[in-house]
């Protein structure tokens, strides 16, 4: 029993989100439609009760892979970010004819077409996926937490409109989904193969002792899977089409949710190698991925009409400068003896980078959410045309969301940007390459500012097209306001979060043998004034 | 004093949110024009403070800002900020009075206008790298809604170029940045801490890294060359001077006069402040390709200016030729030079803001910027046209006015380049004798178009403008008076240079 | 059975993921792109159970019972996409997808 409930210790949130997932199913199929209005209610109750449960309850003393902290720090981003993302999304079923007219009294409650219910829960299970791939510690764990994350997206991309674009754009979603599920299961086989096991902790201690190009061929093969997860070249494809054919508040989950997840897998597989790969062809793999990445959805990002497509590419170009973060890894391996600091270690900034990114694209997804054209939500440059002159505060949060975006000083996103690219400067001593990315980075971040700029000079100097008419979602605005909110004074003031990133990003070495030392920890951040 | 000086960065910020909250739009101007008389006399007092004999930073504060990269709030003045702060802070209310009848959101504008203010206060008075960069790029966005909302037919498009081409600029600053993070915690007395503070990064102990053969000397080379695009693109010098004539083609008269009067010379401060005191080896080593830019910058601006049709576009293209005196300036290395280009500065913020008004007082008429189709304004209006003689004259570097005196004395700075060796006399006389040449060129360009819109006889059309008034008048008189006394007394500026240029100069030298 | 080598069983694997791969790529028969991603599914498993076998242990082979639950939850999936998308467009091409493109 003991040994069970150790075991359970690690995973008490994400039961509570599952358990939670079950209420709201069961509540979704109420007959009363103001017991059905309560699942929202619900779910965020039980979000941030799991999110009690994270930091107070039972902490689990062994078998993970990641540092506790950081497993920590993940959960509480995700509940945090769950909850911005549960306001985005609070009217969205209501916005559903089948569900609308059950609630209106219209027509009478049919299970099969009222997907309240459905939708909350599967928002929850994707949320405990994230979760529980931190605490993966087996491959099995680990592709069953991925599949979490991303089955009951599926469904809620198919739901999220009555339009058939967000049917089609499921399918296509779908399908390349599968694809790189095969992919990245084929490789974790080939790990499996090369060590024998797939007990992660035991995957390591093997892969220390040999080394075998079957498991690097396996890493590389899970890799390229996940980046489907993470919407990074070669698995990007689907992305402008699914983002543009869900529902702007499914669109904003997509942006955080798997992505998430991917890079935290990414994390955990690259600490099964004996060193962090900065030298050999997982290095270089993560290499071409980066600056394909960035460069494919940025120019991409330049050609679009549409506002959501165009937020689409800049997710996969985020995506990429991620990846920049991922391959400094965890610490600075010092070269030329004494320059280190803060800045350096690539883990920390990726993490806290995830949540710089989704605050500042919820914030502008969120504001596009609450825009109507001719009945449909906004998506098009025109649809947003002189949105300054009508709804001037929606006009200043995508200005600040956007501009974090962009990276401009002193936004959120700016200091995600120094961190981010300053881990991987950190490595110009032992490989030149590195300083060629964050060239190819920095170039990028410019080129990306055409298109942002697009977006604003919209909002700002458009005319109003006199079509749009303001969306009935209240928690829709609170959480615009909110993420505006917070990429400005986290900017400027805001350094808990760095600090939290950087403390729970101790992930150190995956094995002790390894010259480098975390440098990062010597020096703690604290804010002062500001 | 200390306090006074951070008080008054943040007086136009204050400012800009109370007119954001006025209840009027005359509200809003009368907010604009109390905050920006009230920063003029708040840096007059600091000015008088100033300990001239002393130099150096002075009213220096500090305070930890993000500890754990060791970044600070740290500010100061010293005597390359004075002079530009004054002139800033005396432009300011000049630019609030010449928006006095901009009619279109005009609280927005002066909420805009103040926080670009106070960006503005900010470049010039932080004394930390990060707080630099931050102020730097924080004076793009007002300016870029300045632009795109009050401008021109095309004011989008000059807009989203001017925030491209400046965002580009700072975007290798921020490389550089990155590199210092790593690299400064290696000198000797940095306490393995990345180094941030502008005065401790031009030390012995950090040029030590950075010197000719030292462990970073390839980087220092990147750094210079990375550092000065960023600069010239603000400055502008060709070939990053593009967005310059559309922006200012584009932008309301006010912004064109803050733009060509201070924001044009962030550029050259901070290439005073930060490309030569940080890379002073790699200045040495590039000092030719660096002048010769600045030499392409004067002609090749004068030749555009004299080929334009657009009042306004000429007066822009005068500014690309202007500024490459500065860098041309900087470029060679003499104290002579370096103080020239400094003056030309201070000139150029006074003869540009007042050239930009002079056209703004006429399109503001007779809403087109024709010179082919403007003519004999000066029988039209004498006063306007005497003091439009003085600006112009100014501006083309007429001895007693105030644009001689940094061409001048840039021009004799770059024959004293000679004294730098043997091998360079050539290329010292062939610079200098096309810079020269620039001159010409300058006064062809301003003569002609002098002639064309001020001479002969008023066209018909003239007839139902509405005369010049008092406010307009005021601002030249103000402008004109300005630029005559820095033309016979350019010492005010020297006194206040001289010991902070003694100082800076001095690791400059070619030995 | 002896003479069954680890090298054929991973081959057969590789085989078939790879016509999978190959045919999810030249398909546009929904139904059959969906079957082809099942193939490289079914290769993974045979994978598995070939290097469980090397490996002499069941890890390998308790791995392919959850492939499997997924790969069958997955196809609930698929062919109720399918299924929604064909009620509406009354074809299982996917070139006919041409409210999003590029």
């Amino acid at each position: 029993m003991s040994v069970m409930a150790d075991k359970l210790a690690g995973v008490w949130p994400e039961i509570t989100l599952g358990l939670g997932a079950c209420v709201c199913m069961a509540l979704g199929l109420a007959k009363a439609s103001s017991t059905r209005k309560l699942t929202s209610w619900v779910a965020g109750l039980f979000l941030l009760l799991s999110g009690v449960l994270a930091i107070a309850g039972p902490q689990p003393t062994s078998g993970l892979i990641l540092p506790p902290q950081m497993v920590l720090y993940v959960k509480l981003a995700v509940v945090a970010v769950g909850v911005v993302l549960l306001l985005v999304a609070a009217q969205l079923p209501s916005s559903w004819r089948a569900t609308h007219r059950a609630e209106e009294g219209i027509e009478p409650f049919d299970p099969a077409n009222v997907m309240r219910g459905e939708f909350f829960a599967f928002f929850l299970f994707s949320l405990a996926g994230v979760m529980l791939t931190t605490t993966a510690n087996d491959l099995v764990w680990l592709f069953l937490s991925l599949e979490l994350v991303s089955l009951p997206t599926y469904v809620m991309v198919a739901t999220s409109q009555d339009r058939i674009r967000a049917q089609e754009s499921a399918v296509k979603y779908f399908f390349l989904g599968a694809l790189a599920v095969a992919v990245f299961l084929y490789g974790f086989t080939l790990i499996y193969g090369a060590t024998g096991f797939t007990d992660l902790s035991r995957v390591q201690s093997a892969a220390a002792t040999t080394t075998s190009p079957l498991l690097t061929l396996g890493i590389v093969l899970a890799i390229v899977g996940i980046s489907f997860k993470i919407a990074a070249v070669p698995m990007h494809f689907y992305t402008a089409d699914v983002y543009q054919g869900a529902a702007t508040p499914v669109t904003a989950f997509l942006a955080f949710v798997p992505k998430t997840a991917g890079f935290v897998a990414i994390i955990i597989l690259l600490s099964m190698l004996p060193q962090w790969p900065t030298h050999g062809p997982i290095m270089w793999l993560l290499w071409i991925m980066a600056a394909l990445t960035m460069t494919v959805g940025n120019v991409m990002g330049l050609l679009q009409t549409s506002v959501k497509r165009t937020l689409a590419y800049s997710s996969i170009a985020h995506s990429g400068y991620l990846l920049v973060g991922l391959l400094a890894g965890p610490a600075l391996l010092t070269s030329g003896g004494g320059g280190s600091g803060a800045i350096g270690n690539g883990i920390a900034a990726v993490l806290f980078y995830l949540v710089a990114y989704a605050l500042s694209t919820i914030g502008a997804f969120a504001v596009l959410g609450c825009v109507q054209v001719d009945g449909h939500e906004a998506d098009s440059f025109d649809d947003i045309s002189g949105l300054s002159t009508k709804h001037p505060g929606l006009a200043a949060v995508m200005l600040v969301c956007v501009l974090s975006l962009v990276g401009l000083p002193p936004l959120l996103g700016f200091i995600g940007k120094i961190y981010l690219f300053g881990s991987a400067m950190a490595h110009r001593g032992e490989n030149p390459a590195f300083v060629w990315l964050v060239v190819v980075a920095v170039l990028n971040s410019a080129v990306s500012a055409v298109y942002y700029l697009r977006i604003i000079g919209a909002c700002y100097f458009g005319k109003p097209s006199g079509r749009t008419e303001p969306q009935h979602c209240p928690s829709r605005r609170i959480a615009a306001l909110v993420c505006g909110i917070a990429v400005v004074v986290m900017g400027v003031a805001g350094n808990r979060l760095v600090t939290l990133a950087r403390e729970s990003s101790q992930l150190a070495q995956p094995s002790q043998q390894t010259p480098a030392k975390v440098v990062s920890d010597e020096l703690p951040t604290d804010i002062h004034g500001g | 004093m200390p306090t006074l000086l951070n008080l008054m960065i943040f007086t136009p910020l204050i400012g800009a949110l109370l007119c954001l909250v006025a209840p009027s739009k005359q509200a809003a101007k009368s907010i604009a024009l109390v905050v920006s008389v009230v920063t003029l006399a708040m840096s007059l007092v600091l000015a008088a403070q100033y300990d001239y004999h002393a130099g150096g930073v002075q009213f220096e504060s500090a305070m930890m800002w993000i500890k754990g990269i060791n970044v600070e709030y740290r500010t100061g003045m010293d005597g390359l900020s004075l002079p530009l702060i004054v002139l800033t802070t005396a432009l300011s209310v000049l630019v609030v009075a010449a928006s006095w009848n901009i009619e279109k959101m005009t609280k927005a504008f002066m909420a805009l206008y103040l926080f670009l203010y106070t960006g503005m206060l900010g470049v010039f008075l932080s004394l930390d790298m990060v707080l630099f960069y931050v102020f730097f790029e924080v004076s793009l966005l007002p300016m870029y809604f300045l632009i795109g909302i009050w401008g021109g037919p095309r004011k989008e498009y000059a807009a989203i170029k001017f925030f491209l081409y400046t965002l580009a600029g700072s975007i290798c600053l921020l490389v550089v940045m990155l590199g210092l993070y790593h690299i400064t915690p290696n000198a000797a007395d940095s306490g393995g801490k990345p180094i941030w503070n502008m005065m401790t990064l031009q030390s012995d102990s950090v040029h030590a890294l950075f010197a000719k053969g030292g462990t970073y000397w390839v980087f220092a080379q990147w750094a210079f060359w990375l550092t000065l695009v960023a600069f010239l693109i603000k400055l502008p010098a060709v070939p990053f001077h593009t967005w310059l004539p559309d922006a200012h083609v584009e932008a309301p008269t006010p912004i064109s006069m803050i733009l060509a009067g201070v924001l044009l010379k962030m550029g050259g401060y901070a290439m005073m402040r930060i490309t030569w005191p940080f890379f002073p080896d790699s200045a040495r080593l590039f000092w030719v390709c660096v002048a010769t830019l600045g030499v392409i910058a004067i002609i090749y601006g004068a030749l555009c200016a004299m080929a334009q049709s657009d009042w306004k576009k000429l007066v822009a293209y005068s500014s690309v030729s202007h500024m490459g005196y500065v860098t041309l300036g900087l470029a060679v290395l003499t104290r002579t030079g370096f103080d020239g280009a400094y003056f030309q500065m201070i000139a150029h913020g006074i003869t540009s803001a007042m050239m930009f008004f002079m056209v703004g007082v006429v399109y503001e008429r007779a809403h087109h910027r024709e010179i082919d189709r403007l003519g004999g304004i000066w029988l039209k209006w004498p006063g306007y046209g005497g003091w439009s003689l003085l600006c112009f004259f100014a501006g083309m570097g007429l001895p007693g006015l105030c644009g001689f005196i940094g061409e001048i004395m840039v021009l004799l700075g770059t024959f004293e380049a000679v004294g730098h060796g043997a091998g360079h006399t050539t290329i010292v006389y062939t610079l200098g004798v096309l810079a020269a040449f620039g001159v010409v060129l300058t006064a062809g360009y301003i003569l002609w178009m002098f002639q064309r819109v001020y001479m002969g006889l008023p066209k018909p059309d003239y007839d139902h403008y509405e005369p010049v008034n008092t406010r307009e008048y005021a601002i030249m008189t103000v402008l004109g008076v300005l630029a005559l006394v820095f033309g016979i007394v350019p010492m005010i500026v020297f006194h206040a240079t001289g010991v902070t240029f003694n100082h800076l100069f001095a690791m400059l030298a070619v030995q | 059975m002896n003479d069954i080598a680890l090298a054929h069983y991973l081959f057969t694997g590789a085989v078939l993921f790879a016509l999978g791969m190959v045919g999810f790529v030249t398909r546009r028969n929904m139904i059959l792109m969906f079957l082809c991603t099942e193939m490289m599914f079914q290769g993974v498993v045979v994978s598995l159970v070939g290097f469980s076998r090397l490996h002499g242990n069941d890890t390998g082979q308790t791995f392919v019972i959850f492939v499997l639950t997924i790969a069958a939850a997955e196809a609930a999936l698929a062919l109720g996409l399918v299924v929604l998308l064909y009620r509406r467009k009354r074809t299982l091409d996917a070139g006919a997808w041409a409210e999003l493109n590029g």
